[in-house]
């Protein structure tokens, strides 16, 4: 490899950085980020408004109390899914222990609300935003004719592909900031920007009796646990945005790769809802995507799936797509 | 440095055949590309002319045969080969949502070497300069064509492939088109290859000449020799060696 191979990098992922905000295609995504993010903000304000006016939100020791209780009710009930029992204990367990300890579990700041996002995101919203912008990385170059003219220049096929997939990297990570500062942001407006040091319980497992294990559980201060949860986050959005640009290597159009990863996503999540005891969802990426929640000590859907499990899941999918897209790329004949 | 391909051989198609399943649609294609001269890659559509340039440029992997840029195997050396060539394969396809000067920024980059400092020379040099700053979206395909044909040449290659250079122009078009390309062949030494299904045109522009049918090669040299020193014209040889197909 010559050694001027970093320069060329440095300048193919430029060209791919430009094309993609020369497209839009990132404006989009920041729009719809930000339109989504007003709404949940405001919907939670309006709630909490609501609350306070029947003077609910008064005193959470009691609301906290009584939602323990009727989940535990719940939880009991044989008409309860699996999955869903399990997730109801959890939050019973987790209310109780915040009970315990004097910490209010649903304190509405907007460093709260920022460490929520990031396991509420990484579920479905952030993925799909993240495929967005990779889906259009190739496939757009097959569909507008410009392959010819990007495969005829004296740069071999891989490091093209090579400087695609950086730039996928690039725009992933500041979707991912972009989500961290927006919820900050906004959710402060409604409930107030300070609040980083405040404590959150973390850690809570479900023992194997379905039973909540505190044993584990620790009070770290919140941008701690924020960092941990927006990392992982990025982690789950980087395999999207691996498994996307193999997508956008296989079809000639950007809709049709966009389309697929969305109901690839849509399905697992459905999938980890209604099949949720069928092992082989294991092996699934978007049953391991939301890593936040399984850090935070969310129930997985199917039990026994560690966080380090899920995170060996997704990295599993991701290289072997990227190899995939690869070998697909340097070796098809670019026709029509 | 690979044998026979030295002096002014710059460009050597050695066998070429390209199957697609059951169908051949390359079967036999070879011929030289000499520094300073016009090529034309004569054949009636469906020849197998496309799929040859996108052989001779490493978009599609030959079944069968080789090609040689500038002493390098296109499959084998493919970033060595490929510095030497400048291409636009069927219609000039640029990014329409950039600029004409942001389309040959980004192509320069691809390129290193000082190639960005070429842009402007260039533009002049298609008479594009005027309308540079434009999104590429608003050009008519003349434009885009000399666009393309500026962006073939910021590698300042020794080897220029133009499929159809003539086809969607009009008259005024083609002549400029044609102009151009006896300049870079006559002043600045390029080999170019010219593909075309039209005789007339071919006639006027090229020094030498391939003609191919069904995916081979069934004749190549100059002209004159071709034609007997002007006894048959080239359509009367192209009639013959396609057993009276029209083109």
């Amino acid at each position: 490899m010559s050694a001027s191979f970093p320069a060329l990098l440095l300048r193919l992922v430029r060209n791919e950085t430009l094309k993609v905000l020369k497209r839009r295609r990132f404006r989009v995504v920041l729009a719809v980020l930000a339109a989504l993010l007003s709404l949940v903000v405001f919907a939670q304000a309006r709630q909490q408004a609501a609350a306070q006016r029947e003077g609910r939100g008064s005193d959470w020791r009691a609301s906290a109390e009584r939602r323990a209780t009727q989940m535990e009710r719940r939880a009991g009930s044989p008409r309860i899914p699996p999955a869903f029992a399990r997730y109801l204990k959890y939050e019973a367990g987790r209310l109780r222990y915040h009970l315990e300890k004097g910490i209010d579990p649903n304190a509405r700041t907007g460093p709260a609300f920022c460490l929520g996002f990031a396991g509420l995101g990484s579920v479905l919203f952030l993925p799909l935003l993240v495929a967005v912008v990779a889906s259009d990385l190739v496939s757009s170059e097959t569909s507008e004719g410009t392959m010819k003219l990007l495969l005829t220049r004296p740069v071999a096929r891989w490091k093209v592909l090579l400087g695609k997939l950086v730039a996928m990297g690039l725009f992933t990570t500041l979707t991912v900031a972009a989500s961290a500062a927006l919820s900050w942001g906004l959710a402060g407006f409604a409930f107030g920007w300070r609040g980083w040091g405040a404590p959150v319980l973390t850690g809570f497992q479900l023992g194997s009796g379905g039973s909540l294990d505190v044993s584990a559980a620790r009070a770290v201060p919140l941008w701690q646990d924020a960092i941990v949860s927006y990392g992982l986050a990025w982690y789950s959005a980087l395999a999207v945005g691996c498994v996307t640009v193999l997508l956008s290597v296989v079809f000639r159009s950007a809709a049709a790769a966009l389309g697929t990863m969305m109901a690839t996503l849509v399905s697992g999540t459905i999938l980890s809802r209604v099949a949720a005891d069928w092992e082989a969802a294991r092996w699934f990426f978007v049953t391991a995507l939301p890593l936040p929640d399984y850090y935070a000590g969310l129930p997985t859907p199917v039990p026994g799936m560690s966080l380090a499990f899920c995170a060996a899941i997704l990295a599993g999918w991701a290289a072997a797509a990227t190899a995939l897209a690869f070998v697909l790329f340097v070796r098809r004949d670019v026709t029509g | 440095m690979e044998p026979g391909t030295g002096g002014d051989v710059v460009l050597v198609a050695e066998g070429l055949a390209k199957r697609y399943g059951d169908r051949e649609v390359v079967s036999d294609v070879s011929f030289r590309l000499r520094r300073g001269e016009v090529f034309g890659f004569l054949g009636p559509n469906g020849a197998g002319k496309t799929t040859t340039i996108r052989m001779l440029v490493g978009l599609v992997r030959p079944t069968r045969g080789r090609v040689l840029i500038e002493g390098f195997d296109v499959r084998r050396r493919f970033e060595d080969a490929l510095r030497h060539v400048g291409c636009i394969v069927e219609t000039p396809d640029l990014y329409r949502f950039l600029t004409g000067r942001e389309n040959l920024e980004h192509f320069a980059r691809m390129l290193g070497d000082g190639a960005e400092g070429r842009i402007d020379s260039l533009a002049a040099l298609v008479r594009m300069e005027g309308r540079l700053d434009e999104p590429v979206g608003t050009y008519s395909l003349g434009m885009r064509q000399r666009i393309g044909i500026a962006q073939a040449l910021l590698g300042d290659p020794t080897v220029l492939l133009l499929d159809e250079p003539a086809n969607g122009l009009d008259p005024a078009g083609i002549r400029e088109m044609r102009e151009l390309i006896r300049h870079l062949a006559e002043e600045r030494g390029l080999a170019v290859f010219v593909s075309s299904h039209l005789l007339s045109e071919v006639e006027r522009t090229c020094d030498r000449v391939a003609i191919v049918h069904r995916g081979k090669t069934l004749a190549e040299g100059s002209l004159d020799e071709l034609t007997g020193g002007g006894a048959r014209s080239l359509e009367e040889l192209f009639l013959e060696r396609t057993g009276g197909e029209t083109v």
